[in-house]
């Protein structure tokens, strides 16, 4: 499983503030302490709200510029600002994750280019012009449009990252399974993409989320989950991960598994 | 990498349970590194001799490994890693070995005993003694008392593993034994019995050449026998 650590982002308002007074110090803490509880890449999200479309293209530099200095971990370039995502590229390189594009064409037509110029990973919504489809079909549908433009654009399928997006399980309890099914349908038309999720939102307005996160994790991992975008030092959520694997065979010797608890000794 | 340095290195991937280049060790941040099969080839592309190599990398790194399991350091699945860099080891290593003339050290019969399907314990024995050069028949589990018999003399094994870890099974022990004495067998052929019901004074009982309570103890106690 590949854990992409979610804590840089400019939507939490104390990292909109350390965005804000570009808090070099509180910035890279983060981005450490995400490093050491086993992140493999760095999310990166400066849209605090304030300012202009230059004012979150020079954070971003500064942002990927700083986090760089402090660990070897490649950076998830977060924005839906096609300019903003370049930016990102321009210092971070090939080894960075894109994130994102969705099925919308004026998207498509921008960050795809990206994509390919800088040869990196992408991240792709399974959502269109028409916001986030409610339905399995829906945003199956979304993430073909998607990889037809990748195969137009010479974007390898492999290249990608489908995010089939969560809608919070407390406004319809059918919320988590349209997603699951989507990872299964995913994995049957693009067996070479990844597929991404960023999870918690599926607890939105429930009590004792984390039960409700674990659970969806365990299922969304065995049916072909192969990123996930949340907070590494939520122990509780690395545990499952580490033990959904084990359990899928996916952890020769159970070594992720056991070093978990190798260090508590 | 000198002599020395490789075979300390080769002993330290067998600790750490890497059989390929890509496996990540009980450590962590060493996958990527040659681990033992790498490294073996390499040995044996520089010349090494075989032998040497299974004295000072393998048989002195699977006691290290028993130790850290008896500490309760290792768990079952970083010994049977362990166990599996032998074993991978051993087979790069057998064509040289007998090429040196080094011979195996026997023919083991390995067996769970009538009606008990429990082989856990038995398979990291196999796993085990063939990492110290016997030449291993597995016959699995659930294994009719007339099947292993046959198999001891078809084989001509010298050695014979039962396992069983039930009460109502590990009398069926005694009924394999029974019959390799039916059939003026039991001279030729030395029985070990393990599995946690049974014990000295259970192997004792029914005749068995010796009890051991886990893999370890199996090559100690083949060692000092033979």
């Amino acid at each position: 499983m590949i854990i992409i650590g979610e804590k840089l982002n400019a939507t939490i308002p104390s990292v909109k503030q350390i965005i804000l007074d570009r808090d070099e110090r509180k910035l890279t803490e983060l981005a450490q302490q995400q490093a050491e509880a086993g992140a493999n890449y760095i999310d990166v999200n400066v849209a605090t709200g304030v300012g202009t479309a230059e004012d979150e293209i020079e954070a971003m530099k500064w942002a990927v510029k700083a986090v760089r200095n402090v660990v070897d971990r490649p950076i998830c370039i977060d924005s839906a600002d096609p300019e903003v995502l370049k930016a990102g590229l321009e210092i971070a390189g090939s080894s960075a994750l894109l994130n994102s594009t969705t099925a919308e064409p004026s998207s498509l037509e921008r960050v795809l280019p990206l994509a390919k110029a800088y040869d990196t990973l992408l991240i792709a919504l399974a959502m269109d012009e028409n916001g986030i489809p409610g339905s399995t079909e829906g945003r199956v549908s979304a993430c073909r449009k998607i990889a037809d433009a990748c195969e137009k654009q010479g974007v390898a399928l492999d290249r990608l990252f489908f995010d089939p997006l969560v809608m919070p399980l407390s406004v319809n309890a059918a919320n988590a399974m349209i997603t699951i099914e989507t990872i299964v349908e995913i994995k049957k038309f693009a067996p070479s993409s990844k597929t991404v999720s960023a999870l918690s939102n599926i607890s939105f307005g429930l009590p004792a989320r984390v039960n409700i996160n674990s659970a969806f994790l365990h299922m969304a991992i065995y049916a072909g989950l192969d990123a996930a975008i949340l907070d590494p030092l939520e122990t509780q959520l690395i545990t499952v991960i580490r033990a959904s694997e084990a359990v899928l065979g996916k952890d020769r010797h159970f070594r992720k598994y056991s070093r978990m608890f190798r260090k508590k000794q | 990498m000198d002599e020395s340095e490789l075979l300390k290195k080769i002993a330290f991937n067998v600790i750490q349970g890497r059989v390929v280049s890509e496996d990540e060790g009980v450590d962590e941040g060493l996958e990527g590194r040659p681990a033992v099969t790498e490294l073996v080839n390499q040995a044996l592309e520089q010349g090494v001799d075989a032998k040497k190599l299974v004295l000072e990398s393998l048989t002195n790194s699977m006691e290290t490994v028993g130790q850290k399991f008896e500490n309760k350091e290792y768990l079952i699945p970083d010994m049977l890693a362990s166990a599996e860099c032998v074993g991978t080891a051993m087979e790069i290593l057998k064509p040289h070995l007998l090429k040196q003339g080094v011979e195996s050290k026997g023919t083991f019969v390995l067996a769970t005993v009538a009606g008990d399907l429990h082989d856990i314990g038995k398979n990291i024995v196999s796993i085990m003694l063939k990492g110290d050069g016997f030449d291993i028949i597995d016959l699995g589990c659930d294994v009719p008392s007339e099947k292993i018999i046959e198999t001891v003399k078809a084989e001509n094994a010298k050695y014979l593993g039962l396992s069983a870890l039930l009460t109502t099974t590990m009398k069926n022990m005694e009924s394999v034994i029974d019959g390799l004495k039916e059939q003026g067998m039991r001279e030729q052929v030395k029985v070990f019995i393990g599995g946690a019901p049974t014990s000295e004074s259970f192997a004792e009982q029914i005749g068995a050449d010796a009890y051991c309570k886990d893999a370890f103890q199996a090559i100690e106690r083949l060692r000092s026998s033979s």
